[in-house]
C-alpha cells in the first residue's frame, strides 16, 4: 500500500513541470519519465484498489484554511479511479506523440504535464474548494497550447475557449457557493466537503426544492459546457481547429472528460431532489447532440474539424447514459468516458499526421494515402473503426451497454438516437477514411511517407488498448459497476421518481 | 513620561528623522543617490520591524488622544511600508543620480503622513496626515518632470485639493456640531443632536474621501495621473495612497459617523455596485496597460466599498456561526474580508505597477509611441521573462483565481454580503469578478501570445528583486490565508463596539 498515493500522483507532474521549463531541449525526457512514473503508480493503485468497495479509497484530508472550512481533501472511488488512469495513460502516450516537436519544447512539455495535474486533481479532489481550483488550472496550460502552438486563427480560438469556459465555471461557483452557505454541519460549522454537500442536497428542510432548482441548473451548465453538450458546443470546434495535436487530444481525451465526471459526481446524486422536468431537458440535450454532431461531422472538410464534432456526438452518449438512470446505462456511460477517452486520442493523432506529412486536413484534397503509407492508414483504419462502434473494440461496447441500459427508461429518445445516428456515424467515418486514405494515390502525393516511428506506436498502443478493453471490459466495468450502484443506491429509479 | 513610552511609535519617528537625513545628506555629498536609496530601504525594514513588535497591540492612546496605536493601525502600516519598501526597492534602479535624495525624502514623508493617519483618532491630526501624504506625492507624481507627468500631478493636485477642501468642510461641520475634534465625541454628539447638518457634513466626507478611495463618480483623476505619473509613483498612489483613503473613511464613518449609518448604507451600496461595474466595463475598452490597472484599482475600491454596505446592514448583529470561527459578526466579517484585499490588491498593484515601469523604462528608448501602451507588451515573456511571468501571476491574482492573495480578501467579504443578507451585492460582485478576467487575459496574451516586439531587454536588478519579492507574498498570502484571516479579524474588531 503506497501512503499519499494521490498526493503523489499530482506532484510528480508538477515538479515534472517545472523541471522540464527548465530543462531546454532535453525536456522530452523530463517530461516522459515525470508521465511515466504517475502510470506505473496508477497502475499499483488499480491492483490495490478494491474493486468491491463502495467507499471512497486512498483518501488524504489535511486542513487547509481552517477558519473558511477548506480542507485538501483526495480519494477516488469507481467514478473517479478509471479517468485517472485514462489521464496517466493519455498523458504518456501524449508526450511520446510529441517527441519531435522543437518549437519551445520545455513550455511545450511542461504544459502538457500542468494539463495532467489539472485532471488529475480534478479526478480526485472531494473538496469543492480545492475541485474548483484544479478546474480552473486546466484552462492555463490549455489557453498557452492553443494561443502558442496552434494554427492560424491561434488567439482567437484561445481567448474564446478561456472566456467561455470560464465563464461557464463561474456559474458553477456561484452554485457552489449556494450550497456551502446554506448547510451548516451539525455543529454548526461550514464545508467544502463534496460528499456531505451532495448528501445534504436530499434534505428537502435545508435546500428546498425551487432552490435546488436553480443551483442543480447552474452546475449542470459548469459541466454540460465542458462535455460540451449542444447548444454550448461551439467553443469546442474552434479549440480543436487551431490547437496542436497533442493539445487536441489532451483536450477531447481529458479535458472533456471533467463534465462527464462532474455529471456522475455532482450532478446524479441531486438529480432525485430535482424537478423532474430536467430528466427530460437533460435527454433532449443529449439527444441533439448526438445526432446534431453526427451530422455536423458528415458535413465537415476537414477531417479535424469532423473529429472534433464526433467528440460532440460520442459525448452525447454519457450525458444519455447518465440520464437514463439504470445500472446498464449510467455504466455504459462511465465507460463511454473512458473509451472515448482513448479512441478520440488515435483520431485527432491521424488528423495531426495526416496535416504534418501531406499538408492539409481538407478531406477533399486528399486521396490514395494508403499506398504510401500502409502502416499508417491500418492503424488510422482501426481507430476510426473502434470510433464508429465496430464489436470487439472499446467504442462498440460502451454505447451498446447506453444504447440497452437506456432503451428501459426513455425508449423514444433511444430509438431516434439509434435511427438517427447509427447510420450517419457509420458514414461519416467511412466516408472521410474512403476519401482520404483509399482509392488511386493523388500525383502530387507520391513521395509522402510513413510517418515517425514514435507516432505509430502512440496511436498503436491505442488501438491495442481499445481491442483489451472492448474484448475484456471487465477490467474497468466492474470498478465503475460499484460506482453506479453506489450513485443509484440512495435513490429511487426514474419509475419511481414518476418520470416515466 | 519616559522614552519608551512612546515605543509603538518609533517607526514613524524613524522615518521622519531619516528623511530630514535624506534631505540634508543629498545636498551635502554629490552622487549619493545609491546610498539614500539603501538608506531609504533599511530605514523601512526597520520601521516594518518597529511596527511588526506591536502587531496585535491593545488600543493605546498617545499625544492628548489624538493618536491611537492598535491592531488597525498596525496593518495599515504593515501595508504602507511594504508597497513603500517595495517601490525603493525598485527605485534603486531608476533614481541614481541627481535629485534621488528629493524623490526618497518625499516618498519616505509620504509614508509617514500614510502611518499618521492609520493611526489618527481626532480629524485634525487626520487631516494633518492627509495634507503630509497628499503634499508628498503631488510632488512625487511630477518627478521626472516630462509633459505628461505634469499633466498627471496638476490633474491631481487641483482634484486632490478639491477634495482636501470637501473633507475640511465637512470636518468643520463636525467640529462645529460636536464641539471637539475627537472622533469618539463626535460619535456621540451626532448620536445625540442628529440633524440637517450631520447630514450635510456626512455628504461632504464621503465625496472628500471618495476622491481619495477612487469611488466612481469621484474617480476621473486615477486614470489620468496613474497613466501620467513616473509608473513606480503610480505604484505608491494606488497601492498606498489610495489605502491611505480607506482607512480615514473607515474610522471617520465607521466610528464618528455611525449614528447616520442607515444614510451612508445606502450610498455606500450603489457607490460599490456603480463603481465595480465601471471600473471593469472600462479597463475592457483601454489600450494603455496603466490605464487598465487603473481602472482595475477603481473596480477594486468598488468591492472594498462593500465592507461599508456590510457594516451598514449588520451593524451591531448578534454573533453568529458563520464559516468555522466560532460565533462572529457579520460587520467584522466584512471589515476583515476588506482589509484582506487591502492587503492583497496593494500587493498586487505594487508589482503590476513595478512591472510596467520596468517595460517603460526599456521601451522608451526605443519607439516615440506610448511606452505603456498595450503593444508594447507583445512577446514579454521572451523579451524579459521575469518580468512577464510575475505579471502574470499578479494577473490572475488581481482577477482572484486560488491560491493566490487575490482570491482570499473576495472570499472573505463576499461571504460576508451573503450573511448580512447582500446577496445581490455578492453575487454582482462575482460576477463583476468574472468579467475583469477578459482585460487581465488580454494582457497575458500579449505578453505570452504575440510575437515579440522588439530585442530581449535589460531587467534591472532592483526591478527583478520587488517583483519577485512582490511574487512570494502574493502566493504565500494565497497559499497559507489563515494566520491572515486571525489577523484581520482583530484588526476589524477595533473598529467596532465590543
Amino acid at each position: 500500500m503506497i501512503s499519499n498515493a494521490i498526493s503523489l500522483l499530482i506532484a510528480i507532474p508538477l515538479l515534472g513541470a517545472v523541471l522540464s521549463f527548465y530543462a531546454g531541449t532535453k525536456a522530452k525526457f523530463v517530461a516522459l519519465i515525470a508521465s511515466l512514473i504517475p502510470l506505473a503508480l496508477s497502475l499499483q493503485m488499480y491492483l490495490e484498489f478494491d474493486k468491491t468497495s463502495k467507499i471512497m479509497q486512498f483518501v488524504e484530508s489535511y486542513n487547509w484554511v481552517p477558519s473558511l472550512g477548506v480542507k485538501y481533501t483526495v480519494g477516488i472511488d469507481g467514478i473517479g479511479f478509471p479517468l485517472v488512469l485514462l489521464s496517466t495513460i493519455v498523458s504518456v502516450l501524449v508526450i511520446i506523440y510529441s517527441w519531435g516537436e522543437t518549437k519551445k519544447p520545455n513550455q511545450y512539455f511542461a504544459l502538457l504535464l500542468l494539463n495532467e495535474v489539472g485532471v488529475l486533481g480534478v479526478f480526485t479532489s472531494l473538496d469543492f474548494f480545492l475541485f474548483y481550483i484544479f478546474w480552473e488550472i486546466v484552462l492555463i496550460p490549455m489557453f498557452f497550447l492553443i494561443g502558442s502552438w496552434g494554427g492560424p486563427r491561434k488567439d482567437y480560438a484561445a481567448v474564446k475557449f478561456f472566456i467561455y469556459t470560464h465563464v461557464a465555471s463561474l456559474v458553477m461557483l456561484l452554485a457552489i457557493f449556494a450550497l456551502y452557505f446554506t448547510y451548516q454541519m451539525p455543529d454548526g460549522s461550514r464545508t467544502f466537503d463534496m460528499l456531505t454537500l451532495l448528501a445534504a442536497t436530499a434534505d428537502k428542510t435545508i435546500f428546498p426544492t425551487s432552490m435546488l432548482n436553480i443551483i442543480f441548473a447552474s452546475l449542470l451548465l459548469g459541466f454540460l459546457v465542458k462535455m460540451p453538450a449542444f447548444p454550448f458546443h461551439t467553443w469546442l470546434p474552434d479549440a480543436h481547429v487551431e490547437a496542436p495535436t497533442a493539445g487536441s487530444v489532451v483536450l477531447a481525451a481529458l479535458l472533456l472528460k471533467m463534465g462527464g465526471y462532474g455529471l456522475f459526481r455532482v450532478i446524479l446524486p441531486m438529480l432525485p431532489h430535482v424537478d423532474k422536468a430536467f430528466v427530460t431537458i437533460i435527454a433532449i440535450i443529449a439527444v441533439i447532440s448526438i445526432v446534431y454532431g453526427a451530422f455536423m461531422a458528415l458535413a465537415q472538410k476537414d477531417i479535424k474539424k469532423l473529429v472534433a464534432y464526433s467528440s460532440v456526438s460520442h459525448m452525447g452518449f454519457v450525458t444519455l447514459g447518465a440520464v437514463a438512470f439504470t445500472w446498464m446505462s449510467v455504466t455504459g456511460a462511465m465507460f463511454q468516458q473512458f473509451s472515448h477517452g482513448i479512441i478520440t486520442c488515435v483520431l485527432f493523432m491521424s488528423a495531426g499526421t495526416i496535416q504534418h506529412v501531406v499538408g492539409t486536413r481538407v478531406i477533399a484534397d486528399l486521396g490514395g494515402l494508403a499506398d504510401r503509407m500502409p502502416k499508417f492508414a491500418v492503424i488510422m483504419m482501426a481507430g476510426f473503426m473502434a470510433s464508429l462502434g465496430l464489436p470487439g473494440m472499446s467504442g462498440f461496447v460502451a454505447e451498446f451497454m447506453v444504447l440497452t441500459g437506456s432503451f428501459a427508461t426513455l425508449p423514444v429518445y433511444t430509438m431516434i438516437v439509434v435511427f438517427l445516428s447509427v447510420v450517419t456515424t457509420a458514414a461519416y467515418h467511412l466516408w472521410a477514411m474512403q476519401k482520404a486514405m483509399f482509392g488511386p494515390i493523388l500525383k502530387k502525393y507520391m513521395n509522402v511517407h510513413e510517418p515517425h516511428a514514435y507516432e505509430l506506436f502512440s496511436m498503436a498502443m491505442i488501438i491495442v488498448l481499445s481491442l483489451i478493453f472492448g474484448l475484456q471490459p471487465g477490467l474497468i466495468t466492474d470498478i465503475m459497476g460499484t460506482a453506479a450502484t453506489q450513485v443509484m443506491e440512495p435513490v429511487m429509479t426514474l419509475t419511481q421518481m414518476g418520470v416515466i | 513620561m519616559e522614552f519608551s513610552h512612546y515605543a509603538p511609535l518609533w517607526g514613524e519617528a524613524l522615518l521622519t528623522i531619516l528623511a530630514v537625513l535624506v534631505v540634508l545628506l543629498g545636498s551635502l555629498m554629490k552622487n549619493s543617490g545609491k546610498l539614500m536609496g539603501y538608506l531609504s530601504a533599511a530605514g523601512l525594514v526597520a520601521a516594518l520591524a518597529l511596527v511588526a513588535s506591536n502587531l496585535t497591540i491593545k488600543p493605546t492612546l498617545f499625544f492628548f488622544d489624538t493618536i491611537s496605536v492598535d491592531a488597525l493601525s498596525q496593518f495599515f502600516k504593515v501595508v504602507f511600508l511594504v508597497v513603500s519598501l517595495l517601490v525603493v526597492i525598485a527605485s534603486m534602479s531608476k533614481y541614481t543620480g541627481k535629485g534621488a535624495d528629493e524623490y526618497f525624502a518625499l516618498l519616505l514623508f509620504a509614508t509617514v503622513g500614510m502611518m499618521v493617519v492609520s493611526s489618527s483618532v481626532d480629524i485634525i491630526t487626520l487631516f494633518v496626515g492627509f495634507e503630509l501624504a497628499s503634499l508628498s506625492t503631488y510632488a512625487l507624481a511630477a518627478f521626472d518632470r516630462s509633459k505628461k507627468n505634469l499633466e498627471a500631478a496638476m490633474k491631481y493636485f487641483i482634484f486632490g485639493s478639491v477634495a482636501s477642501a470637501f473633507m475640511l468642510f465637512g470636518f468643520s461641520l463636525l467640529y462645529g456640531m460636536a464641539g471637539s475634534t475627537h472622533l469618539v465625541d463626535i460619535a456621540a454628539a451626532s448620536l445625540a443632536n442628529f440633524g440637517p447638518a450631520t447630514l450635510v457634513a456626512l455628504l461632504f466626507v464621503i465625496v472628500g474621501f471618495g476622491f481619495k478611495m477612487a469611488l466612481v463618480p469621484f474617480h476621473m483623476w486615477a486614470p489620468d495621473t496613474y497613466e501620467g505619473a513616473p509608473p513606480l509613483v503610480s505604484a505608491l498612489l494606488a497601492a498606498g495612497s489610495k489605502k491611505m483613503g480607506f482607512v480615514a473613511a473607515f474610522r471617520v464613518i465607521l466610528i464618528a459617523l455611525v449614528a447616520l449609518r442607515m444614510e451612508w448604507y445606502m450610498a455606500f451600496a450603489i457607490l460599490a455596485a456603480v463603481t465595480m461595474t465601471l471600473g471593469n466595463l472600462a479597463a475592457c475598452w483601454q489600450n494603455n496597460v496603466r490605464r487598465i490597472l487603473a481602472y482595475s484599482s477603481i473596480a477594486q475600491a468598488g468591492y472594498i466599498a462593500i465592507a461599508f454596505v456590510v457594516v451598514g446592514a449588520a451593524y451591531g448583529a448578534a454573533p453568529v456561526n458563520v464559516l468555522n470561527m466560532g460565533p462572529i459578526r457579520a460587520d467584522q466579517l466584512g471589515i476583515a474580508g476588506a482589509l484582506l484585499l487591502i492587503l492583497g490588491h496593494a500587493l498586487m498593484k505594487t508589482g503590476a505597477f513595478i512591472g510596467t515601469a520596468l517595460v517603460a523604462s526599456n521601451v522608451s528608448k526605443e519607439s516615440e509611441t506610448d511606452p505603456d501602451d498595450i503593444s508594447n507588451y507583445a512577446g514579454l515573456a521572451k523579451r524579459a521573462p521575469i518580468t512577464a511571468f510575475c505579471m502574470l501571476i499578479f494577473m490572475f491574482a488581481l482577477a482572484g483565481i486560488p491560491p493566490t492573495a487575490g482570491y482570499i480578501g473576495k472570499f472573505v467579504l463576499f461571504s460576508s454580503a451573503i450573511y448580512s443578507g447582500l446577496v445581490w451585492l455578492a453575487v454582482l460582485a462575482i460576477l463583476n469578478s468574472a468579467l475583469s478576467l477578459v482585460y487581465y487575459l488580454r494582457i497575458i496574451s500579449y505578453m505570452y501570445l504575440k510575437e515579440a516586439a522588439g530585442p530581449k531587454i535589460k531587467e534591472q536588478k532592483g526591478y527583478v528583486v520587488a517583483l519577485i519579492l512582490t511574487l512570494l507574498a502574493v502566493v504565500w498570502i494565497g497559499v497559507f490565508p489563515e494566520a491572515f484571516i486571525n489577523w484581520a479579524m482583530q484588526a476589524a474588531a477595533v473598529l467596532l463596539p465590543q
